[in-house]
């Protein structure tokens, strides 16, 4: 019961800050509660994927919670009439990994260090946590993409020759 | 008669239809989206676009319906924002538009009415901001305490990155500074020995500056195609990464800070 009070704790404040950036995006006030929503969804989401129960990666977890927060912005998007990039990348922002790049940057700065005895663990320590923060940038990249790509507006095919005379 | 007030008004379309396409350029819109706005306000009117969308220009040559040229010039801008604002105004002329045509004279004070459409309250944005700020914290697992200071951190950084956007600086000097004012914070209390552990607060007071809509659009430029336009904006947005990781060493470095 408090590992769920917990989740849902963050993905309130994972709402709370999608919709500090739609502010910063001057997403318009229609939009912010889909804006909300679809933040509180995304932490749901990456929050639940990561409780053992599932035992996803973090990885694994942001790229599904891109992918079902951009696949649900598509809905409410098409419902309010908005268009979906507006929801969808203020509510991914809580994905990004600040901590890791944050661990990067700090192995980084004591890779610069004399050479010691841990300087093989660093090292390594520096590579993984640098990967990790490059595949979970890639797979939000791409959740947000997939569904927006799939569900787009599209001009009609020959629309060139469509044109009234 | 009739036809010589459609070609004169056709001809007015092409200088407002850059200033359009310029305007969702600099919101942050991806090419894929000015394209697809472009062609179908074009055909609303009855003309045929050609399109170029560079990094930082678009290229229009138009037509009439009867293959007449009436237009054909580049524009280009130098700075990029986000502004969604703007963005969902133009869909929503757009779809406007296609239902029920306004002249193009109706439509230009329509465009310079969303161009000029206003933001926030800055006491709004700093205080809505720094929230998002505290809420990062909280969810990486920051205490009720690194949650005040995430905020107050990324309040001062916020500030600092309004004040040097409106004295025109470099975007990436912009980014520096603010990261730099946001973590300085931290490691001024790190200094005076507060005993919370501040490496969340750390981290997640430079999370307002990562260039997600950059980050987004250069994938979804790379999936349509648009290959140079994805490689500009992820280039863009990878300098921005680097610029904060830059302003995230530099205190490190001044305060000794261990996280």
């Amino acid at each position: 019961m408090t590992e769920l009070f917990t989740i849902i704790a963050k993905a309130f404040w994972c709402g709370c800050a999608a919709l500090g950036f739609g502010i910063l995006f001057n997403a318009p006030k229609r939009a912010l509660l889909p804006v909300w929503v679809a933040g509180f969804v995304t932490g749901l989401v990456k929050f639940t994927a990561l409780h053992p129960t599932f035992g996803v990666g973090i990885i694994g977890s942001s790229f599904i919670a891109a992918l079902v927060s951009a696949s649900v912005v598509v809905f409410m998007a098409s419902w309010q009439k908005l268009p979906p990039s507006i929801v969808a990348i203020p509510a991914v922002i809580p994905l990004i990994p600040g901590i890791f790049a944050y661990k990067t940057m700090l192995g980084a700065v004591r890779l610069t260090a004399s050479l010691g005895d841990d300087y093989a663990t660093i090292l390594s320590t520096t590579v993984h946590t640098g990967l990790k923060t490059l595949f979970i940038v890639l797979g939000i990249s791409l959740g947000v993409a997939i569904p927006i790509q799939l569900f787009r507006q599209r001009l009609p095919l020959g629309h060139r020759s469509k044109i009234p005379s | 008669m009739k036809s010589l007030m459609v070609t004169v008004e056709t001809k007015q379309l092409g200088p407002l239809l850059l200033d359009i396409g310029i305007a969702l350029m600099r919101a942050g819109a991806s090419s894929d989206k000015i394209k697809f706005t472009l062609l179908a306000i074009a055909h609303a009117y009855r003309c045929e676009p050609n399109l170029d969308i560079g990094a930082k220009s678009i290229s229009l040559t138009l037509r009439s319906n009867n293959d007449v040229e009436l237009f054909n010039e580049i524009r280009s801008t130098d700075s990029y924002g986000v502004n969604f604002g703007i963005i969902e105004a133009i869909s929503k002329l757009n779809q406007t538009v296609a239902n029920n045509p306004l002249s193009v004279e109706q439509l230009k004070d329509e465009v310079n009415q969303v161009i000029k459409s206003s933001h926030y309250p800055r006491y709004l944005v700093l205080t809505m901001v720094s929230l998002a700020g505290a809420a990062f914290c909280f969810t990486v697992g920051g205490s009720w305490i690194e949650m005040g200071i995430a905020f107050g951190a990324t309040c001062s950084g916020l500030f600092v990155k309004q004040e040097c956007t409106k004295r025109r600086m470099n975007a990436y000097l912009c980014t520096y500074l603010a990261a730099l004012a946001a973590t300085v914070v931290i490691g001024l209390l790190y200094k005076v020995g507060l005993p919370e552990r501040l490496e969340y607060a750390f981290t997640t007071s430079v999370l307002f500056l990562i260039p997600g809509v950059p980050l987004i659009n250069c994938f979804t430029d790379l999936l349509e195609g648009e290959i140079l336009n994805g490689l500009e904006r992820g280039v863009n947005a990878l300098i921005h990464v680097m610029t904060i990781a830059l302003a995230l060493t530099t205190t490190l470095y001044l305060f000794n800070f261990q996280g």
